[in-house]
């Protein structure tokens, strides 16, 4: 790219086009368009140049027609009216002879972004429509979409639009699939192309001729098609059996959405599906690309998540090679610690603690928090694996290992002894201020059972000045009044001088606020500050709300194989809590019970019906949970059932009511979180026994109602049957 | 699928050509793109899929390349990389190399190939053996008569031409199994898997249907279907599949490092003696494969410190050289017979002021190639070609071992 002077070199060139004898030599002539090619390439306004360039296009080399289109296709939509000027051009080479170059000019004149182009492009494409060469109705057919999308708003053209459908017919199988492609776009506003019977079984037949990309496509639209009888469902899926296998993993993964969607109705057609295209996935996973090999993780995690065992036996498959990128690493260790169980659990850790190690700290780190995860199943080990590292004395380790066991005795109460034993041993301290906080908060929590946490809290309340971060000083400052609080003799003196110092001398606000808070709740004497400070220690039911449990396919098979799934949560979850709140309660005829009326004695006036519909996940059920206000809440009159947790389950499901999670056993605090759908509203309720701030709840649960949107009148239905249900549950315990 | 628009960037971000497919994402988007990219690399989060608003970024890097196709539908992601990379791959078979330079040079070239490859979207020929017949490199050479339309294009059957015709009919089948390995710094395999592939080159005339009968045991595992799989008549790779059974690492490495570090006799006395603390490493090698085949062109790389130096080498066959830039002593052997063991001895000097920067500790790495020899014992049992014209075809079946991501770690 020339570095100064664009407007000579535009000029040059353009007297260099414009000479005869230039013109007169093809070669010269040609070497000069392709140096308007590359400065246009580079980034220069060439634009100048158009009507050079349209007298050009009527030269017979077929190069130098490229050229020009692409030329023109560029400036067409800067310079409208002089490209009409080429419009003739073009329709004369949509008549030329050669199909290559009828092909050319109609896709390039279809190119043309910019308005008015519709009354000139119609009639080559519907002759193109017709064309003998297949190389042009591929052109032609493709240029109905994209002159539709030059004028979204129009009426859609139904004599296009039947001409298209015809074409599915056609003998090549291009044309077939840019058909399918060209009539999605056209008729996007109502629903897209309609796959019926004879069209479905057509492309099922046509399968076999089409190339990977149109298979892949093929396979997405027949989603749309639903077959009549169980029969046909069977031939059509014996049809496709061989593509789950496919060399080409896009293949392979269409079919498997394919089938899951088909057979949701038959789990182990499903279950079937699943293990075959586990092969090709597990292999995708070892490609050579790593994007590749990133989206076959992502799908692998994806199918976990109802069948978390299918890939327990090549657990192998997931350890990280040492020249893959952070990104591939991170999903591997996710997977590798769903796959822990009783036969692995010891090499899996092995290699998890050579990655604690590594000389990124960020996958140390998530390394560290992945054995975390398996802690909770399997604490000794792991505690043995997380306390050798503390004594690597590497500032990140140390950080991450703390905060690890933050996690752990918050989730199982029965490590706290193990882990206050190790903080204890651990003499040098976490540098930055999240590995600060925590051990803060650790020394807080469980100050009675270490021994040595006034000293290492003294040691901070020194270097209080130098410390930069507040969080870390309004951690300090909990901290310190809890240990007062269990360990008087010993910290009295120090609290008086953090108090002192950063009441008096503190420069931050909120600090100053929380130490001035303290204090006055201090001066309100121990058991009243004690009543405030201290909270629960671990809450061991919140594992089951984080933890996996097995999901139904539907829930996650509308999103596979698409973008979603590799972008993280949001796209997802986006999607899900629009589906979730729009759709209607008889969404999908996927239900396999009818929908159950019932009308409970109390409330006979009305009768409120509920409905299963999508499911839930959990990311959606907490985000909506935490946003929405409770809008009910009543005692049910009722204990919790002494039932198992599956007949409960069950049970409740009998009135369409979805169990999301509830805490295992006969904990005292015993929690169940629900949810509904009943006429467009979506009910979630959380029931609850045992809580010493609920009155009346040790003798029977009370049950608490978020909606939306809000319809009292479901919400007391949803009251009532719940309480049948319940009532009867009891009945039949005991 | 639909990609709105692919872009071939250099690295530095710099567009070097691109191509809007749809015209609804807007062309300067791609300007995000590269801020995107450095602000994740900061943060060590790199990832394949980015976006900016509801444009959705798709990257894949090529030597020093970066190209990227944007979309804003939820689109197939599979499919839009398996493009990016048939997109490399038609560029490497028509430009040798694909890299910033060849693109340069070739831009005539790769704007037809755009052209061709994807329409509105959406992928159209992709086959390179397809497309050399009507987009040539010798685009310079004027030919003003080149009116001819490939039939393939406007055939039936969208990959092959028709009319084909070989004096000769053969096919040539190459049964290839790559071994993964991956053996812990205490010398515990934590996994190992094979990878098969059968690779067609064909030479047979019109338009024939190819069937291959495998022997049972391992057809079942290839496809799941009873006796025999219908192929394509077409040079491709059939399929991939990673049998689970495990496999005993064929070339087994032991390293034994001895180290003198801080040998220091006397900070005064000289400065070489300050850089030369001593390091041997004593390589041992085993080959475990029968007995009467034999490993060829077996290479092995063993990282070394970024500041050793003064390398001396001893081996009882091959020869080892020290790569300085990539911090590797290569040993290689060019045959390597079964059962057979090997030494190496190497000598380094290392500074003996320990380098504070913390340095990866990159797993040994073993390249082989073992002839005649498939470790899971697969075995072409016929080959059947069912043509109009009723030919014989002579099938030439090669197996090869071959190592695929063949690591074993070192102690850190």
């Amino acid at each position: 790219m020339p570095y100064f002077g664009s407007e000579e070199t535009v000029k040059e060139l353009k007297r260099a086009l414009s000479n005869p004898n230039v013109q007169a030599d093809r070669l010269r002539y040609k070497n000069y368009i392709t140096k308007v090619i590359r400065y246009m390439t580079q980034g220069l306004d060439v634009s100048a140049l158009f009507m050079d360039m349209v007298k050009a296009s009527a030269k017979v080399d077929i190069v130098q027609k490229k050229l020009v289109y692409l030329y023109m296709c560029t400036y067409a939509s800067d310079k409208p009216d002089l490209a009409l000027l080429a419009i003739n051009t073009f329709r004369k080479d949509c008549a030329d002879p050669n199909p290559m170059v009828r092909g050319l000019a109609l896709r390039n004149m279809c190119n043309f972004r910019m308005p008015g182009m519709t009354e000139y492009i119609e009639q080559p494409i519907v002759a193109g429509l017709r064309d003998k060469a297949s190389y042009v109705r591929r052109v032609a057919v493709l240029g109905c979409a994209k002159m539709h999308s030059l004028q979204p708003n129009t009426e859609i053209d139904g004599i296009i639009v039947n001409e298209l459908y015809a074409l599915l017919r056609d003998p090549d199988p291009v044309v077939v699939v840019n058909c399918l492609r060209a009539l999605e776009e056209i008729l996007k506003d109502e629903g897209g192309v309609v796959i019926n019977k004879p069209i479905a079984h057509h492309l099922l037949n046509r399968m076999k001729d089409l190339d990977s990309w149109a298979q892949s496509e093929v396979l997405t639209f027949l989603l749309r098609y639903h077959p009549r009888s169980d029969d046909e469902l069977f031939d059509v899926l014996s049809l496709l059996h061989a593509f789950l296998q496919s060399a080409h993993a896009h293949v392979a993964v269409a079919t498997l959405r394919l089938f899951l969607h088909l057979a949701s109705a038959h789990p182990a057609v499903q279950a079937d599906a699943l293990l075959c295209t586990s092969a090709p996935l597990l292999a995708t996973c070892g490609a050579a690309s790593r994007e590749l090999r990133f989206t076959g993780l992502c799908h692998v995690q994806q199918v976990m998540r109802s069948q978390p065992g299918l890939f327990g036996t090549h657990y192998k498959c997931f350890f990280c090679g040492y020249s893959e990128p952070t990104y591939i690493k991170f999903r591997k260790m996710e997977i590798l610690v769903e796959l822990v169980n009783d036969e692995n659990v010891a090499l899996v850790l092995e290699e998890l603690r050579s990655y604690c190690t590594d000389v990124s700290p960020e996958l140390a780190q998530a390394a560290i928090a992945a054995i975390g995860r398996i802690a909770r199943t399997y604490s000794e080990k792991c505690l043995d694996i997380l306390t050798g590292l503390l004594a690597l004395k590497q500032d990140h380790i140390t950080s991450a290992v703390i905060q690890t066991f933050r996690d752990l005795v918050w989730f199982c109460p029965q490590s706290t002894a193990a882990v206050c034993q190790t903080v204890e041993a651990c003499v040098d301290s976490p540098q930055d201020s999240e590995g600060k906080q925590t051990l803060l908060w650790l020394l807080g929590e469980h100050g009675e059972q270490i021994s040595s946490a006034p000293y290492v809290m003294e040691g901070y309340i020194d270097g209080l000045k130098t410390e930069l971060s507040s969080a870390v000083k309004m951690e300090l400052l909990t901290t310190a009044v809890k240990t007062f609080l269990c360990r008087p003799a010993e910290t009295q003196d120090m609290l008086g001088r953090l108090l002192h110092y950063c009441i008096e001398e503190e420069s931050d606000v909120c600090v100053r606020d929380r130490a001035l808070l303290y204090y006055r709740l201090l001066q309100r004497g121990v058991e009243e500050t004690r009543k405030v400070v201290t909270g629960p220690k671990s809450d061991p039911s919140m594992s089951v709300l984080t933890g996996r449990q097995e999901e139904p396919i539907s829930q996650w098979a509308s999103t596979f194989n698409t973008l979603g799934l590799l972008s993280g949560r949001d796209l997802c979850l986006q999607t899900a809590v629009i589906s979730a709140a729009d759709q209607p309660s008889n969404s999908t005829g996927k239900e396999l019970l009818p929908d159950v009326t019932l009308s409970s004695p109390n409330d006979t006036e009305e009768e409120i019906s509920l409905s299963l519909g999508p499911p839930l996940s959990h990311e959606t059920f907490e985000k909506m949970w935490l946003d929405l206000e409770i809008l009910h809440r009543q005692t049910l009159g009722s204990p919790r059932p002494r039932t198992a947790p599956d007949t409960l389950q069950a049970a409740l499901q009998l009135v369409k009511i979805q169990t999301l999670a509830f805490t295992p056993g006969d904990t005292v605090l015993w929690k169940a979180y629900i949810y509904t759908r009943s006429t467009g509203t979506l009910i979630l309720a959380e029931l609850l026994q045992g809580d010493p701030q609920a009155p009346g709840s040790d003798e029977s649960l009370v049950v608490s109602v978020k909606q939306q949107p809000v319809n009292q009148h479901a919400i007391r239905g949803f009251a009532s049957i719940l309480k049948s249900v319940l009532q009867t549950l009891n009945v039949d315990s005991s | 699928m639909s990609a709105s628009a692919v872009f071939v960037l250099d690295l530095k971000g710099k567009v070097l050509i691109c191509r809007n497919y749809k015209g609804d994402v807007d062309m300067s988007e791609i300007d995000h793109f590269f801020t995107l990219l450095m602000q994740q690399e900061e943060e060590g989060l790199v990832c394949p899929v980015m976006s900016h608003g509801n444009v959705h970024f798709l990257w894949i890097k090529h030597s020093n390349l970066y190209l990227v196709a944007t979309t804003n539908k939820n689109s197939n992601a599979s499919l839009v990389y398996a493009f990016l990379y048939k997109l490399v791959e038609v560029f490497t078979e028509y430009f040798k190399e694909l890299e910033e330079e060849s693109i340069q040079d070739n831009f005539v070239v790769v704007y037809e190939l755009l052209d061709e490859l994807m329409d509105f979207g959406f992928p159209q020929t992709t086959d390179s053996k397809i497309l050399q017949e009507y987009i040539t490199q010798k685009g310079n050479k004027l030919e003003v008569a080149k009116t001819k339309v490939p039939t393939t294009v406007t055939n039936a059957v969208s990959w092959r031409s028709e009319g084909i015709k070989y004096k000769k009919n053969e096919v040539f089948i190459d049964v290839i199994e790559s071994i993964n390995v991956l053996v812990n710094a205490n010398g515990s395999v934590m996994s190992s898997d094979i990878v098969g592939s059968i690779k067609l080159k064909t030479m047979l005339s019109g338009m024939p249907e190819l069937r291959l009968g495998l022997n049972d045991r391992m057809l079942f595992a290839l496809t799941g279907r009873k006796n025999q799989t219908i192929l394509h008549c077409l040079s491709d790779e059939l399929m991939k599949r990673i049998s689970p059974t495990n496999v005993k690492p064929l070339i087994w490495i032991e390293s034994v490092i001895e180290k003198f570090s801080h040998s220091r006799v006397e900070i005064m006395y000289m400065k070489t003696d300050l850089i030369q603390s001593l390091s041997f490493s004593l390589f041992q090698a085993k080959g475990q494969f029968k007995k009467q085949s034999v490993a060829n062109n077996v290479e092995i790389r063993v990282p070394v410190p970024s500041d050793a130096d003064s390398p001396k080498f001893k081996t009882s066959t091959g020869h080892a050289k020290y790569v300085p830039e990539k911090n590797l002593v290569v040993w290689s052997i060019k045959s390597f017979p079964g059962g057979k063991e090997f030494l190496m001895r190497a000598h380094f000097g290392l500074p003996s002021v320990e380098n504070h920067e913390l340095e990866g500790r990159p797993p040994i790495t073993v390249k082989f190639e073992i002839p005649y020899f498939t470790v899971s014992g697969i075995q072409v049992r016929y080959m059947k070609i069912i043509e109009k014209s009723g030919y014989q075809a002579l099938p030439w079946v090669r197996y090869i071992t071959q190592s695929g991501d063949y690591q074993l770690r070192t102690n850190s």
